[in-house]
């Protein structure tokens, strides 16, 4: 029997993966693979109570602005790690420790 | 029937995928198997009945992000060297053991307490008469250009900003000396 209980265990799942990821791996690549991995978890929320609670379309909306935010995050933090990677030759996060090199 | 079907197959995607992502030790590996998790997530929002959120995801992630994920790890591969300029050992990029018990602990933290709080939502087990799946692509646009028009209109502003953001963070600084 699917019910919400069963979306929130899968979304928890991989709220619990993404923060271990982040806090696990010291690579800033891995640390932004975390990230998506928590923003999805929440977007799957919204769209779970959508069909089960409440049955109006709000929910999806907020789903696909989060898809958009998260699009947009991945294009600044790669454009980021890319231009650090070229400054510093490493993509280590202890590496980024100073605000001027 | 093929609902469950669908849900278990999803689900497994999703969820031995995102382990995967926390196990594996390659960087590269790693990026794929998130493809394989956020394929799963493309399911679920089917069996959602949200059809036009899963085209989104397919869309947006498999086809994009995890892409530009791809091309980053191969512009930034190669040896990291192994000691920062104090001459102190680095933590493995991928971790070791220490961080992943770190990782694991406030994990477990987070998990008691977001599964106090379930245990009231699967106690109520707030399910009525669940609606017939029909197409929303209808009601979203119609809500995304009346009621939702305003943060539509920023959400495109922001995505030029982050795309002309991305485009002078990454380019070389003139003035540098190469």
């Amino acid at each position: 029997m699917i019910t919400l209980s069963s979306y929130l265990m899968i979304s928890l799942a991989l709220f619990l993966s993404g923060l271990v990821v982040m806090i696990a791996r010291k690579n800033i690549i891995a640390i932004l693979l975390g990230i998506e991995l928590i923003l999805n978890s929440a977007a799957l929320n919204f769209a779970a109570y959508t069909r089960f609670v409440n049955q109006n379309i709000e929910g999806h909306i907020v789903s696909l602005f989060i898809i958009v935010i998260a699009a947009a995050e991945a294009a600044v933090g790669l454009g980021i790690v890319i231009r650090f990677f070229q400054m510093r030759e490493s993509i280590h996060i202890d590496d980024a420790a100073q605000l001027q090199s | 029937m093929f609902d469950n079907i669908l849900f278990l197959l999803s689900a497994s995607l999703t969820v031995v995928g995102a382990f995967s992502v926390v196990l594996t030790k390659n960087l590269m590996h790693s990026c794929v198997y998130l493809l394989a998790a956020l394929f799963g997530m493309a399911g679920l929002y089917a069996t959602l009945g949200a059809d036009f959120l899963a085209a989104t995801q397919l869309v947006v992630y498999v086809g994009g992000v995890v892409i530009l994920m791809l091309f980053a790890v191969m512009l930034t591969g190669g040896d990291q060297d192994k000691e920062n300029k104090f001459g102190i050992t680095k933590v493995p990029a991928m971790g070791n053991t220490k961080t992943f018990i770190a990782g694991g602990i406030s994990a477990l933290v987070i998990a008691l307490v977001i599964l106090r709080l379930v245990a009231n939502i699967a106690k109520q087990n707030p399910q009525g008469d669940l609606p017939n799946y029909m197409s929303t692509v209808v009601e979203i646009g119609t809500k995304l250009v009346t009621d939702h028009v305003l943060a539509f209109e920023i959400s495109s502003v922001l995505l030029l900003g982050a795309l002309v953001g991305a485009a002078v963070i990454a380019r070389p600084a003139r003035g540098d000396d190469q």
